[in-house]
């Protein structure tokens, strides 16, 4: 983009100074809203293509190929015309630097030199629709209506790619399994770089590949282990950038009571060999109960060859329940194993998320306790947020599928919670954000990975997530992880599930058809709605009721659950999952929320990335007279978010990403005891440790937001 | 170069269970806590963007490195080295030791950025501008002086001057680049070198003073004024040192507003008042922000290491902590 040389302060500068007092101790809130102002006059308005019409705009665009004409075709022009005028009569503003900034850098269309811009953010907001729409003008003019108002934002491909012609997939987060053989870890591999090329995140699980040392055709000592394997996978991932957009990303994950999993948490160690360190891939780990057992009587933990355990159970290690078979497989002399001491195991793993932020930590016993499908959840995807069932799949010598198995793709979006209560209608607007996912998911074909589109034909599964409680909490003047911000969480999660699943029951019947496997499913049997017919989902306190009353919201009653109930078994519902609560970065700058359902990592939160370097972004709805309902994860420390979670967790049918945030006092034994007290509350994953360190007094940047507590 | 190093005449074990100076162990546990190596920072993320860089950018930026290995090297080599013979007490030598080792892994560190983004013909032509510039090899000299000098607390005052002050005309650039979106995972690197050069500032200052307190009336006023002497000396060439590097990209007037702010801290270190007015001081805010020592900076899986994790202390859970 062209940069003039300005006289004044540019708007970098104005953005940097959120970071630093006024000289009466203020945040200088109104300098971000100059930055905003400035980046507009200086930069977006001198750099963006005029046309005189819509209409002219749309035909330049398609003639140059830029948009796609398929999805304008199916509408008549007046429509769009009329769709266009009723976004543009919302009066969009950012109401934040970095919202602007994140946008036009990251998402609106750019011609093809990237130096001017092609659309607006309401421009982007229907075309986004349009294509989400296919065709159903009702919906089309109800998804620019959420959207704009900011209660539904679609995740970050959907809303970059909707509607483009040079465009990547509407999804961008992918699960895999690899099996213990060659074929499949070759074509993890391929598949692994064909979805980074598409712009995905892609986790992969590696529990079912042989330890090191494990027989290669019944020859002892022959096998490399995991790490090898993990080392194609990343360098594959930084080969694959995106036209150098950013750098493929993955994460591997690994069951606990496999034997490699000590070296496989070595590599990110601060002092690891080269030869094994690994930088960029992402590391998780899956914990089942036993594990947590055999640390509470100070035990050792065996750790068992997945190479064994296939042999003599006939499925991969990954699919068996290592709770309930872990005695009969110790007791098992075909079976090879070691064992390490489980209390050691655990501050390993703390020390490592000391340094450096992982593994993250699957239960996977609670979650598939909670799992309404038929089938195992063996691992979780990059942001931890994803946990659906899967299948393996069988290859021939030449790659090609002899057994397509199902792997995961996820199809995200978010609801801003404070915009959705001012919205008063969370049924609508429920619905409308399960019917744009849905779309997301129908419309998305990953052909170069058979065995997601398989899954994802079948399943139709999607996420909806929230994000802005806290800022939500701040506006209302409730402390967040206080009881009534508990009790909040739990009726508005308890709300949106009972849309959600009536919006998936509604399209289920549109489409005469569930998804596949539903009648095995606890939806089916019934089974699910029992703790909602049998128990009484109502406000603990008279703040949140009130809330509710105000926003003119209405709870489901005991009532309402049968009716659902009776609706489900008889038509099902179309969507195989539906909830999953994804960390929120980009999209929440541009929706102007703080990120899913955490507390403020800090009042001003300084973003790091690529693409926009350091930029500062204050906590929506804070402003100096509300400062205190904005402390930070770190004041508000864990317990708090944990609790707050759990609210949520009983009501998502997936997961929800769950960072916790210690001081650098912290230590492994404070993180251990927060996974321990997260275990107990029915957590289902664990996302990132964050530690933070402040500055030695002395040494700290004077008049700081960022480096004060 | 030739005169030997004093060397310590006298050892005894060093007992961390009696310590005389708090200060020591605070220090030496944030230094410990604050270690890492240079391949924890994902360079190789940042090749993209070193080539949208104008051929004019690149050549400045290795030339600011190459400056800023020259400091480090002096520093790691013979600076935090020869404080040692002058330590108080056995802990702050400890302390002096890892300070020392921390400054040839940022030396290093420099060269890692260069081996990831740079030919061997580019890097070599920087080294050679490095030994060419008369500047720099005037402040490496003045510095190297007074470490050789017998006077400990004056040497104690050029290694401060060094670690707050001299270094920051280089670090401004990779901020700079770090506000624009450009090379975000050196700047990453950097901020680690930062962090650690703040606290080795302050130290250093802080036994300078703990030194000062035993000296008569008239010798303080000596070193004080033998310190704003050394900083007139430094602060002038460093101006031109500036300009050389700067002129050519029209960054040499923020920069030297970064230099008095800087120069400010170190005589902040030091026990000393500001010499600058805040009205040439006022430093770009994106700078400014961009420094901040502190880890809380949000980041995830797409934006490289950052520049927040720290060595945690270990603690075993007690049978208590597994009631459930």
């Amino acid at each position: 983009m062209i940069e003039k040389p300005r006289t004044g302060m540019d708007y970098h500068s104005l953005n940097a100074m959120l970071n630093l007092y006024d000289t009466e101790g203020n945040i200088q809130f109104d300098k971000d809203r100059e930055a905003a102002r400035e980046y507009f006059l200086q930069h977006v308005n001198q750099n963006t293509v005029f046309f005189h019409s819509l209409k002219e705009r749309l035909d330049y665009l398609v003639e140059k190929n830029y948009y796609e004409p398929e999805v304008l075709a199916q509408y008549d022009f007046a429509f769009i015309q009329q769709l266009h005028d009723r976004a543009y009569g919302k009066k969009f503003r950012f109401p934040t630097f970095l919202g602007a900034f994140k946008y036009y850098t990251s998402y609106t269309l750019k011609t093809f030199d990237g130096q001017r811009y092609l659309e607006r953010y309401e421009d982007r907001v229907v075309m986004v629709s349009l294509a989400l729409a296919a065709g159903d003008e009702a919906l089309a003019t109800s998804l620019v209506d959420e959207i704009i108002a900011g209660r539904f934002q679609p995740a970050t491909p959907t809303f970059l790619n909707a509607g483009k012609a040079q465009r990547g997939e509407f999804v961008s987060c992918f699960l895999l399994r690899i099996e213990d053989n060659m074929e499949s870890i070759g074509r993890s591999i391929n598949s692994a770089l064909q979805l980074s090329k598409r712009g995905g995140g892609v986790a992969l699980s590696l529990s079912n590949i042989r330890e090191s040392g494990a027989p290669i055709k019944h020859i002892e000592n022959q096998s490399s282990g995991i790490i090898p394997v993990m080392k194609l996978l990343e360098d594959s991932f930084t080969y694959a950038n995106q036209l150098g957009a950013r750098q493929g990303a993955g994460a591997v994950y690994l069951s606990a009571h496999h034997p490699d999993i000590m070296k496989f948490m070595d590599t990110k160690r601060e002092n690891a060999d080269e030869k094994i360190r690994i930088k960029t891939l992402s590391l998780g780990i899956v914990v089942p109960d036993i594990t947590f057992d055999l640390a509470r009587k100070n035990e050792e933990m065996y750790l068992f060859s997945p190479y064994d355990v296939e042999r003599v159970y006939g499925v991969p290690f990954g699919d068996i329940s290592i709770t309930e078979k872990y005695y009969e497989m110790v007791d098992d002399s075909r079976i090879r194993k070691t064992k390490i001491s489980a209390r050691s195991f655990f501050q390993t793993v703390a020390e490592l998320q000391f340094e450096s932020g992982y593994p993250y930590i699957v239960f996977e016993d609670t979650v598939n306790r909670a799992n309404p499908v038929k089938g195992r959840i063996n691992m979780s995807n990059l942001c931890s947020e994803i946990l659906q069932v899967n299948t393996p799949s069988v290859f021939n010598e030449d790659l090609t599928y002899e057994e397509t198995g199902k792997d995961i793709s996820c199809n995200l979006g978010s609801m801003n919670i404070a915009l959705a209560m001012d919205g008063g209608d969370l049924s609508k607007t429920v619905e409308i954000a399960v019917r744009g996912l849905t779309a997301v998911s129908t419309q998305s074909s990953i052909d170069s990975v058979p065995s997601i589109k398989y899954g994802n034909d079948r399943a139709h599964a999607i996420g909806l997530g929230q994000m802005n409680l806290h800022g939500y909490l701040g506006r209302e003047r409730i402390h967040y992880g206080s009881e009534e911000g508990i009790d909040f969480t739990n009726i508005y999660f308890y709300t949106v599930l009972f849309h959600a699943i009536a919006a998936s029951n509604r399209i289920a019947k549109e489409q005469g058809t569930a998804f596949e496997g539903f009648e095995d499913s606890k939806y089916a049997s019934g089974e699910f709605f029992d703790k909602y017919t049998e128990q009484e989902w109502v406000p603990a306190t008279s703040r949140v009721e009130q809330l509710f009353a105000d926003a003119g919201i209405t709870i489901p009653t005991q009532e309402d659950w049968r009716e659902l109930k009776a609706e489900v078994q008889a038509y099902g519902i179309f969507n195989q999952n539906l909830q999953a609560v994804p960390p929120t970065g980009s999209i929440s700058y541009i929706n102007n929320s703080t990120s899913s359902i955490h507390p403020i990592a800090s009042k001003i939160e300084i973003r790091k990335e690529g693409k926009l370097g350091r930029v500062y972004y204050p906590a929506p709805f804070m402003d100096n007279d509300n400062l205190e309902y904005f402390k930070d994860a770190y004041e508000i420390g864990p317990e708090k978010v944990i609790d707050t979670y759990a609210a949520a967790t009983q009501h998502v049918d997936q997961g929800l990403s769950l960072t916790l945030f210690f001081p650098d006092t912290a230590t492994t034994r404070d993180i251990n005891k927060a996974q321990i007290y997260a275990w107990r509350k029915g957590i289902k994953t664990i996302y990132y440790i964050r530690i933070r360190q402040l500055a030695l007094e002395g040494t700290e940047v004077d008049g700081c937001v960022s480096c004060m507590l | 170069m030739t005169e030997k190093l004093t060397l310590v005449s006298h050892v005894d074990a060093i007992n961390w269970n009696r310590i005389q100076d708090e200060k020591d162990v605070e220090v030496w546990n944030r230094l410990t806590s604050n270690f890492w190596l240079p391949e924890k920072v994902p360079i190789s993320g940042d090749i993209q963007s070193w080539n949208t860089l104008t051929p004019q950018e690149q050549t400045l930026t290795m030339r600011v490195f190459t400056g800023l290995t020259l400091l480090d090297t002096i520093q790691g080599t013979v600076g935090a080295v020869s404080l040692i013979p002058d330590a108080l007490t056995p802990h702050e030598e400890a302390v002096y030791t890892n300070i020392a080792f921390m400054e040839s892994v940022h030396a290093k560190s420099y060269s890692s950025i260069f081996s990831t983004l740079c030919s061997t013909k580019e890097i070599d032509e920087a080294f050679r501008w490095s030994t060419e510039n008369q500047n720099l090899q005037r402040k490496a000299q003045i510095v190297l002086d007074y470490y050789h000098g017998d006077d400990p607390l004056k040497r104690k005052v050029a290694s401060t001057l060094l670690e707050s002050f001299l270094f920051y005309s280089g670090f401004y650039l990779p901020m700079h680049w770090s506000s624009r979106a450009k090379l975000t995972n050196t700047a990453d690197m950097i901020r680690l070198i930062i962090r650690d050069e703040a606290v080795h500032g302050y130290y250093i200052g802080y036994k300078y003073q703990k030194g000062l307190e035993k000296e008569t009336p008239e010798r303080r006023e000596e070193l004080k004024e033998y310190t704003f002497n050394l900083l007139y000396d430094l602060y002038e060439n460093e101006v031109q040192y500036t300009h050389d590097l700067y002129d050519g990209l029209g960054m040499a007037e923020d920069v030297k507003k970064f230099l008095h702010y800087n120069a400010n801290k170190a005589l902040m270190n030091l026990g000393y008042e500001a010499l600058f007015p805040s009205t040439v001081t006022d430093v770009s805010p994106a700078i400014l922000s961009a420094l901040s020592p502190n880890a809380d900076e949000n980041h995830d899986f797409f934006s490289g290491s950052g520049s927040s994790y720290v060595i945690g202390k270990h603690e075993e859970t007690t049978d208590d902590d597994w009631d459930f």
